[in-house]
């Protein structure tokens, strides 16, 4: 039996208002400089996993208001291609956002001063862990418990993992490449294309990749 | 209301949200909690307290409902708060303030304040924190209506009450005021298991149009509300004729009874002047309480449409999107939270969008479908009673470590 199982965590976010708002794009980029990383990361990353169940067009609360609200597509489009797997640290991620959104005014600095349709609320959030019941401790436990656990949890291991532990990677991935030695599966849950797949959908992927990885080759 | 169980959600939420919502709960089990509101029948607050408190006891929260007890004059006052509060030009003498204060002080003798969280319903009771000091209970205060844009003088005299709060609740980003305390958000929340909201027969449904007379030969759009301006009712009918050019169609305009508010009758007179002469246009007064009717003319209709003016949340949007119908919404006060543009429905911003939306969407019925059935996803995640609860959850957690971006519990 394996010595260091997985111990399934859930988190869970409340979300906090700011009470800052931009009304157009040079408030935001003034904002987004000086805003905490708490914000950024929930704009980035957790107000879509309360949108899970289907794929948008952009998963980032920035791209999507910049895109509605302003029509500015073409800015929309260059930061909803931003890629979380590029980033390990929200200092990084934020830098990226700013330059983008700078280049764009240089450019373009009309955009500056107008109004958008509905304003930007900053938000950010408070994440409350808790360890679930399961554990796996090999292989097998851990396909029993994909199935049937909270999608929460999958995204807490799988998408949040990554700007927590500042790595290239995920806690499942973490833990097949180093306790179980199965290189293969590691990689391959870690090259599951996030922006592409509800997180459903790649619940069943994972099963699917975890599944191959039993039958023996 | 007949009792509801946790258990009672399962089939509507799924397993796993019920078992995280037990395992958010486990960790507070025996915690003391006290809400505080004004009234215990009617009203959007009420209906709401009625089924989360029996739910937080169910998990193990033990939960007490406190309505404050107050004399005509403690709630003209408090009704006039309410009108300055939403921006009406209202100034509270300092008899008024007396009042306020004299009957919350009065109610407080009676109150034992030994729980670990109070939370306090809108302003009538706000001030209760006059007590903080008597207690060793976190404060919340829970706002349930818009503030955006008040009467300045009335907020500044609220404000100071708020501020001695541990926290405060808006339901929405734009409700919400700079303040020095942490804020949170919190949607209000729809109950499935309601009689506005729980599934329907086909055939009570096909009942209720029938008793209306609304045959269903050809797309039926309805709007729900009350026959005020800011609904717009005036506005809907224009924009379905303009419609009605290209695609035929009936208008269904509902909403609860006029006799205590004056202007109600003036408005349902231009509706009626305005829809003369169409036999499509169907103009339904319902009586104050038709939760099943109202259920059943959203679920039998084709397209919803909310063409406020101005809103307060206007959860009608989730409710019709929960029964997977299409809305059209009007981007104003909580309506683009529950619509996503082109996600969960449709944002409009005019009389002639408004037409061209209905056109493209009874035209599209494979898109309309599509938008509907995210809609329903959405509101399953966000605005369910269910939600609701883990939020109250997580804030009870929270209490315990303000300050911190990250809890281990």
């Amino acid at each position: 039996m394996n010595q260091n199982p997985f111990y399934f965590y859930t988190s869970s976010n409340l979300v906090e208002l700011t009470g800052e708002k931009a009304n157009n794009l040079g408030e935001l980029v003034t904002l987004l400089k000086r805003c905490t990383g708490s914000s950024i990361f929930y704009h980035v990353f957790q107000s879509y996993r309360d949108r899970h169940f289907a794929i948008e067009k952009y998963h980032s609360d920035f791209a999507q208001w910049i895109s509605t609200s302003l029509d500015e597509e073409a800015l929309a489009e260059r930061l909803g291609s931003l890629d979380v797997r590029d980033f390990t640290t929200i200092r990084s991620l934020r830098e990226s956002m700013v330059k983008m959104i700078e280049d764009h005014l240089d450019r373009y600095p009309q955009c500056k001063t107008r109004e958008s349709r509905t304003p930007f609320f900053f938000c950010q959030s408070i994440s409350i862990v808790m360890p679930t019941k399961y554990i796996a401790w090999n292989l097998e436990d851990f396909y029993q418990i994909i199935e049937k656990i909270g999608i929460r949890s999958v995204h807490y291991h799988l998408i949040e993992a990554r700007l927590r532990l500042g790595i290239h990677s995920n806690d499942f991935s973490h833990w097949i490449r180093y306790s179980l030695q199965k290189e293969r599966l590691a990689k391959r849950i870690e090259d599951i294309d996030i922006y592409l797949h509800t997180l459903e959908e790649i619940r069943k992927k994972i099963l699917q990749y975890v599944k191959e990885e039993m039958v023996p080759r | 209301m007949t009792s509801i169980r946790l258990k009672d959600y399962e089939p509507i939420v799924g397993e796993q949200i019920i078992e995280e919502l037990y395992l958010l709960a486990e960790r507070l089990r025996g915690r003391r909690v006290k809400m505080v509101n004004s009234t215990a029948i009617g009203g959007g607050v009420a209906e709401i307290l009625h089924r989360l408190v029996p739910l937080l006891n169910e998990l193990g929260i033990q939960t007490q409902w406190e309505v404050i007890k107050g004399g005509e004059d403690f709630f003209v006052v408090t009704k006039k708060i309410h009108n300055a509060l939403h921006g009406e030009p209202i100034s509270l003498s300092p008899r008024m303030k007396e009042i306020l204060l004299e009957v919350s002080r009065e109610n407080l003798k009676n109150s034992n304040l030994d729980q670990d969280v109070i939370v306090i319903h809108d302003p009538q009771p706000i001030m209760y924190i006059e007590a903080k000091e008597r207690a060793h209970a976190k404060w919340v205060w829970r706002c349930h209506i818009d503030i955006s844009n008040p009467n300045q003088d009335v907020w500044d005299f609220m404000k100071g009450y708020v501020e001695q709060y541990d926290t405060a609740i808006f339901s929405s980003p734009r409700f919400s005021k700079r303040l020095p305390i942490t804020q949170f958000l919190f949607f209000p929340s729809i109950d499935p298991l309601s009689d506005k909201n729980r599934e329907l027969e086909p055939e009570f449904i096909d009942q209720v149009f029938e008793r209306f007379h609304i045959p269903r030969d050809k797309p039926v759009i309805t709007q729900i509300s009350r026959f005020d301006r800011l609904k717009d009712p005036v506005g809907v009918i224009k924009a379905y004729r303009m419609a009605k050019r290209y695609v035929d169609c009936r208008l269904v305009l509902a909403g609860g009874g006029a006799s205590d508010d004056p202007e109600g009758e003036v408005v349902l007179e231009e509706v009626r002047r305005e829809a003369e002469g169409d036999p499509d246009v169907h103009i339904l007064l319902l009586p104050s309480s038709s939760p099943l009717e109202i259920n059943a003319l959203q679920r039998g209709s084709n397209l919803i449409l909310q063409k406020s003016i101005r809103e307060g949340f206007g959860l009608t949007v989730a409710e019709a999107l929960w029964k997977r119908k299409l809305v059209i919404g009007s981007a104003v006060g909580g309506i683009p939270v529950q619509i996503i543009p082109n996600f969960t429905g449709v944002l409009v911003y005019s009389i002639e969008g408004t037409a061209y939306q209905i056109r493209y969407l009874l035209s599209h019925p494979e898109i309309a479908k599509r938008l509907s059935e995210f809609g329903h996803e959405y509101v399953k995640e966000e605005f369910l009673i269910t939600r609701k609860l883990r939020r109250y959850l997580l804030l009870f957690h929270t209490l315990d470590h303000l300050g911190e971006r990250i809890i281990y519990v």
